[in-house]
């Protein structure tokens, strides 16, 4: 009986594991086929009108002559343009969507079937440190320049759909505008924000012995106690995800940010794809974060706040962590490695 | 609404500044000082003088204990000095409406990374400020009012960059009047103000033959 339990939870584990990289590739799939196959050339050729094959030549993106210099100046008109606007409007923005509104669905019927978890609080209040200062800034600074990023962002792809018949076309005009200006400006202040949060809090993320168990125990949302340490498998999960989706986000936003680089379109539209599929699910995630450090899990905020939490708090949540008692505000706690 | 901005609100915005700045400088020299009865022991000119300019960089003992603020201060006093001064529309607007004469402005990347150095310097000052236990004790309405206000002015004048839109800069003009309607009120008046209280320290000290 007790084996079978962790035989069926790595099952559970394995289907979802499956399911996220399902949700990633599925979309991008048709992208990459209509990229590739250049359909359009491959239509009969016979055709009454006879400039039909001479359009379908152009079409296939053979280049001619330009004085205009440049990468693709030569090529008089690329495919590859109409299959990204295509994946965007077509793939990108209904699945985005479909993705974020599941998410929210799901925290919203867990936090209705579930309520929030509660640590005992009738016992006189001691407080431990657990955020120094400088971890709570640089938190809150990525924080807001996500959400600018993640607003800006939405307004750029579901802006059209959305706002037009509040704000009209020239109302959204605007609106798109600043949004691009925002986004590109604060974008690069993100990256720094992002390098900051890696080398503050990566020290403490590394897995550790018990982690697996702690997922195992479904992180105790399922009735038994999971032990913990500084940070549970579920916020390391988070942050090596914050780090990969982040650096993804990174990279593809400078390529867009610099497009006058000299960059051809394949790989714009490929930066813009990545950016687009890594943004959504980076917000989607970022949803069960915001849930869990908030009306989730009550007390946990406090931590990001004023760097305090409750003992009853910290034992429920985390009980192999052990808070030195020698730490200020300024200092913060000791890395895991030497308090757990 | 975009004519009462540019118009007649405007003009408001700059009477009350300027009355506001001039009134406060005057009553702070209106105080006096009390007399000085020791002997001089140096200039209090050069006093004066050497504390201004000094103060401008951290003292050695404090640098350690103090990086984070005073990185994050030089990154938004340096970034909001380069916008201020030496952004195209700025400089062009001080040519055509209050100087007469212009300088080089800078170019576009420089105003970019100008402005996200500022940007990110005063988002990492107001954090720490509420994050802070004791300078979140110390932090009145005021300075969330200040912090916001210049923040607002900052972000809608980069919205307006391009000038795409006429609604994006009369945004960035609303920003700046309601600005410069509080600046007279507020602790922002340090911009002016800092050359008297540490000219006034430094004076003393010098007089005395300390440096301050």
């Amino acid at each position: 009986m007790n084996k079978s339990r962790p035989k069926s939870a790595r099952a559970l584990i394995w289907a979802g594991v499956l399911l996220l990289l399902c949700t990633v590739t599925l979309p991008v799939l048709p992208y990459i086929w209509a990229s590739d196959s250049e359909d359009i050339t491959s239509l009969d050729t016979v055709e009454n009108n006879p400039r039909a094959n001479f359009w379908r030549n152009v079409r296939t993106g053979a280049a001619g002559y330009s004085a205009v210099g440049g990468p693709e100046a030569n090529v008089l008109i690329n495919n590859a343009g109409q299959n990204w606007r295509q994946f965007r409007m077509n793939l990108l923005a209904p699945y985005g969507s479909y993705l974020m509104g599941a998410v929210l669905f799901s925290i919203a019927a867990f936090y209705a079937l579930r309520g929030p978890i509660r640590h005992r609080s009738d016992e006189p209040k001691e407080l431990l440190l657990r955020f120094s200062v400088y971890q709570r800034v640089v938190h809150w600074f990525t924080a807001i320049l996500f959400w600018i990023l993640a607003l800006t962002g939405l307004i750029l792809l579901y802006g059209r759909l959305v706002l037009i018949p509040l704000f009209g076309s020239k109302g959204f005009a605007l609106t798109a505008s600043a949004s691009k200006e925002a986004h590109n400006l604060f974008g690069p202040i993100f990256i720094v924000a992002l390098f900051m949060l890696v080398i503050e809090y990566a020290r403490d993320n590394f897995y550790r012995k018990g982690d697996l168990s702690w997922l195992i125990k479904g992180g105790g949302m399922l009735g038994k106690h999971a032990s913990a340490g500084r940070f549970n498998f579920g916020e390391k999960i988070w942050f090596w995800l914050v780090l990969l989706l982040g650096t993804i986000i990174s990279f593809s936003g400078i390529i867009l940010d610099f497009a006058n680089l000299n960059f051809d379109r394949n790989t714009l539209g490929l930066a813009h794809v990545l950016h687009g599929i890594a943004a959504i699910l980076f917000i989607s995630f970022s949803f069960g974060h915001i849930y869990l450090g908030t009306i989730g899990t009550k007390g946990t905020l406090r931590g990001m706040t004023t760097g305090y939490v409750e003992q009853t708090w910290a034992e429920l949540h985390h009980d192999r962590w052990q808070p030195d008692d020698e730490m200020t505000p300024e200092t913060g706690p000791l890395p895991a490695a030497q308090n757990e | 609404m975009s004519d009462f901005i540019l118009g007649p609100f405007w003009n408001f915005a700059v009477i009350v500044f300027t009355a506001g700045v001039v009134g406060r400088i005057a009553m702070i020299l209106m105080c006096g000082l009390s007399k000085d009865l020791a002997a001089a022991r140096g200039s209090s000119v050069t006093g004066a003088v050497g504390t201004v300019a000094r103060r401008f960089f951290p003292r050695k003992e404090t640098v350690k204990s103090n990086r984070f603020h005073i990185i994050a201060g030089y990154m938004f006093h340096i970034g909001l000095l380069a916008l201020l001064f030496f952004a195209a529309p700025h400089v062009q607007f001080l040519k055509n409406h209050l100087l007469g004469f212009g300088w080089p402005a800078m170019p576009h990347w420089a105003f970019i990374l100008s402005a996200e150095i500022a940007f990110a310097g005063l988002i990492l000052l107001w954090l720490r400020r509420v994050m802070h236990p004791v300078t979140r004790l110390l932090t009145r309405l005021d300075d969330h009012l200040a912090a916001w206000l210049t923040f607002f002015a900052m972000v809608t004048g980069c919205l307006a960059l391009f000038e795409s839109f006429a609604g994006l800069r009369v945004l960035h003009i609303l920003g700046v009047e309601l600005l410069m309607i509080y600046f007279p009120f507020s602790n922002l008046m340090h911009a002016f103000t800092f050359f008297l209280s540490r000219g006034t320290t430094g004076a003393r000290a010098g007089r005395h033959g300390v440096k301050a």
